[in-house]
């Protein structure tokens, strides 16, 4: 099942690479066919329709497809680590960064379904993508759980939870930046700014109540294993941090002058939280001790 | 973060805010309350508390802050203090570990900052006075949006605006118009079909205009009171357990003693064993499990091993194992024979600068402390392996005598005879009582749920104006309360469009 595992985990990595090539290639042909329509009508100033000719479309399908097969590989991935370790794969660096990355593909995947902006996928995949090649980098033997971790049911429910949550953060982000990189009112082609506020509020609207379970779970077991339901243990107290900024976006998102650039704008800072609670327990210590990484 | 204040104001939702000029009106208590009512039931202020409070968490986990009970002792703070040194910010430590993040703060030493820290509180962030004041703002703030929320949410629930103005359908962000034809009971029903086929509740108003309303979901908004709410129950768990629970972090029984935990409920604890596993291939830790019978005024109320995910609940209190280490077992006699002292002795602490584990103990009636030193290892020359040292002080810390004892001999210090037995181990457990633990739960709960009913069961609307005219024939006006979120406007066009259909097809009936 080891073996397997490792099959399709460097399966899923070659599929996702294709696939952000193609979505690559989905953009440019895009973006190319769009300037080539607008040139011929000489309009240059108005919004830029992305346009989707034949070409971009069929680009921005297997795209797609291949996205897919590499989300079915990193599924893959997890059932047989699952069947490998006897747990939730998610106990060391190693599987936590593929589970990550597997979160971010089922998140996006889930939003393209839902709001077709394939552009999306150029922001999303490389999380994704960059997180798998970080496995590849750290150990990834299957190593038995020291006692704080040996609660299989609280260690696969706390993180998974925590997965889907990140996973959302990071649409979140995706939608964001690409909000923040379009001048008012959109341009380019790209999704238009309103579609982009509703992905981003969409995706936390799933992340924020699944980060408020990851931390009520993680209290829980606080409470079994270590005697207290919170202690300022640093990633506790970082993953506040991200609750406490993606709920002050919650808010802003509803203040007259704050919506839109100003909400976007904590989106990615939601995600630098999201990012430091993940590393954050390599270099701050703490009770989290657990990458295996020394 | 509601559904309501996105809509902004429209039919049924709350009263506006009171006028400027009456809030300007006078000077004194009356409008210092009205202006910190205001600013306790803004949004914006809300979301910048939020902020600085996560600025300050940020700190929190980024500066290396004082283990609880330090911070109270100044002799144990500077000692602390000076431990930490090396490590006070990340990037001193880390400089060659991450570069990058020692490479951000080259010049912070502890020298030049820990002073400042401490006079901050920076190393006792979530005890500090900034932390608190701003938590106690942020509860005094939602405790004040959800009242002044409730009334409007109530309403909008439960009395509906039904009957509004023409205009309303013309100005609103989503509205439609349609041709209609048949009679207006009949029209009303098409309509009411089609919207309760979507588990909308329809009420409708006749004024010599028909007016139609239909929403769903129309309790979600309470999600945000109940949300903002449960923080409130989770932080009187936190007080609660503060105020009126015990905790003792540092709980240490060796083998074959029985300890009693301070509490005055006559609790006691024995272990009977402990045992630590570890994995033969990497030689990570495995198991810690401490075999543990709790008596209750001498009577054996309990027993269980104590793992570190199996603590043992008993009477409200609850034993966590936590660490363990060597203890010796030690036995005390008058010259004369007469047994004075006889038990494990954990030996608990470690001696900084040696790595010998030290333990303690009184000798009954005598006024000395002994100290019981262990082995710092194989290469330890004053105590070796299989020795225990022991050293005699008076209560003022003036040393009597001391001596290295050979495993199960026999020697006379200061006028007693001690015998060291055995080497064997202790366990540290984790103590406490925490009466505040079922509302902490209780705000979770309430909080998940809270959040799951605003955020995703928003509440839908939409608003019907039917004008019919003699002849059969008439129009009906649809509106909507949804304007950013995409979400809402596609089920509102859906709506619309479905309702035109309804017309469009034949009548069957």
């Amino acid at each position: 099942m080891y073996k397997m595992s490792e099959y399709a985990f460097i399966a899923a990595i070659m599929a996702t690479g294709l696939a952000l090539l193609l979505y690559l290639a989905y953009a440019l042909s895009g973006l190319r066919a769009a300037r080539m329509q607008t040139a011929g009508t000489g309009a240059r100033t108005g919004i830029l329709a992305f346009a989707a000719g034949p070409r971009t479309a069929a680009l921005g399908r297997y795209a797609t497809i291949l996205g897919w097969l590499g989300f079915a590989f990193l599924s893959a991935w997890l059932v047989f680590r699952t069947i490998a370790t006897g747990h939730g794969p998610f106990a060391n660096m190693y599987e936590f960064s593929v589970s990550f990355a597997w979160g971010i593909l089922g998140a996006y995947y889930w939003f393209e379904h839902r709001y077709h902006q394939r552009i999306l996928g150029l922001f999303a995949l490389p999380v994704a993508l960059a997180l798998m090649f970080y496995a590849t980098t750290i150990p990834s033997e299957v190593e038995p759980l020291v006692p704080a971790l040996q609660n299989n049911l609280l260690l696969s429910v706390h993180v998974a939870v925590a997965i889907v949550a990140y996973g959302s953060f990071t649409i979140a982000a995706a939608a964001a930046l690409l909000y923040l990189i379009q001048p008012e009112g959109g341009r380019w082609g790209l999704p238009k700014p309103e579609v982009l506020d509703e992905i981003g509020y969409k995706a936390i609207v799933v992340g924020f109540p699944f980060l408020t379970a990851v931390i009520v779970l993680g209290a829980i077991w606080a409470d079994v294993a270590w005697g207290r339901y919170w202690s300022w243990d640093p990633k506790e107290t970082a993953s506040l941090v991200t609750w406490l900024i993606y709920g002050a976006y919650l808010h802003a998102r509803v203040v007259r002058n704050w919506r839109g650039r100003k909400s976007a704008y904590l989106l990615l800072v939601g995600f630098g939280a999201t990012l430091f609670t993940y590393f954050g327990n390599l270099w701050f210590g703490g009770l989290h001790s657990y990458s295996g990484l020394g | 973060m509601t559904q309501q204040a996105r809509t902004g104001r429209l039919p049924g939702d709350a009263p506006p805010a009171p006028a400027q000029a009456d809030r300007r009106a006078g000077l004194g208590i009356d409008s210092l309350l009205e202006g910190a009512w205001d600013l306790l039931t803004s949004m914006k202020f809300g979301v910048i508390v939020i902020l600085i409070l996560a600025g300050l968490g940020l700190l929190g986990s980024v500066i290396i802050q004082a283990p609880a009970g330090v911070a109270a002792d100044p002799a144990a703070m500077n000692d602390w203090l000076a431990e930490i040194a090396p490590k006070i910010v990340p990037g001193v430590e880390f400089i060659q570990g991450i570069p990058v993040v020692g490479a951000l703060m080259p010049t912070i030493r502890y020298g030049d900052v820990s002073g400042l820290f401490q006079t901050l509180q920076l190393y006792t962030i979530f005890d500090s006075i900034w932390f608190r004041s701003l938590a106690a703002v942020l509860t005094a703030s939602l405790v004040a949006c959800s009242s002044h929320r409730l009334p409007g949410l109530w309403k909008s629930a439960t009395k509906p605006h039904v009957a509004i103005g023409e205009a309303f359908f013309t100005h609103a962000p989503q509205h439609e118009f349609i041709s209609v034809k048949g009679s207006s009971e009949e029209i009303q029903g098409r309509v009411g079909k089609v919207l309760k086929k979507h588990h909308y509740r329809v009420v409708s108003e006749d004024d010599g205009v028909v007016h139609l309303y239909g929403d769903k979901f129309r309790w979600g908004p309470f999600g945000t009171v109940i949300g903002h709410l449960s923080l409130v129950v989770i932080l009187a768990g936190a007080i609660v357990g503060s105020m009126f629970g015990f905790r003792d972090n540092g709980f240490v029984v060796a083998e074959g003693s029985t300890v009693p935990v301070a509490t005055d409920d006559g609790i006691s604890v024995e272990l009977i064993q402990f045992q630590d596993a570890y994995y033969t291939d990497t030689g990570a830790p495995a198991d810690y499990a401490s075999d543990v019978v709790v008596y209750q005024d001498g009577t054996e109320v309990a027993h269980q091993t104590v793992r570190v995910n199996e603590p043992l609940r008993y009477g409200g209190l609850s034993f966590y194992q936590s660490f363990y280490g060597p203890a010796a077992a030690m036995s005390v006699a008058g010259t004369d024979g007469t047994a004075l002292f006889e038990d494990g002795v954990p030996l608990a602490w470690s001696d900084g600068d040696s790595g010998r584990r030290v333990g303690t103990f009184l000798i009954p009636g005598s006024g000395l402390t002994v100290w019981v030193i262990g082995t710092a290892g194989t290469g330890d020359t004053v105590v070796a392996p299989g020795q225990m040292r022991v050293e005699v002080y008076q209560s003022d810390g003036t040393p009597v005598a001391g001596e290295t004892i050979d495993q199960g001999d026999t020697v006379e210090v200061a006028g007693y005879d001690f015998t060291f037995h055995r080497e064997m181990q202790f366990t540290g457990l984790s103590v406490s009582r925490d009466p505040g633990t079922p509302l902490v739960w209780l705000g979770s709960g309430l909080m998940i749920a809270g959040f799951v009913l605003v955020l995703m069961f928003p509440h839908r609307r939409i608003w019907g104006r039917l004008v019919t005219r003699p002849g059969g024939r008439g129009t009906l006006s649809l509106a909507g309360a949804g304007r950013r979120d995409v979400g809402s406007n596609t089920e509102f066009t859906d709506l619309v469009t479905e309702i035109r259909a309804a017309f469009t097809t034949p009548t069957g009936a």
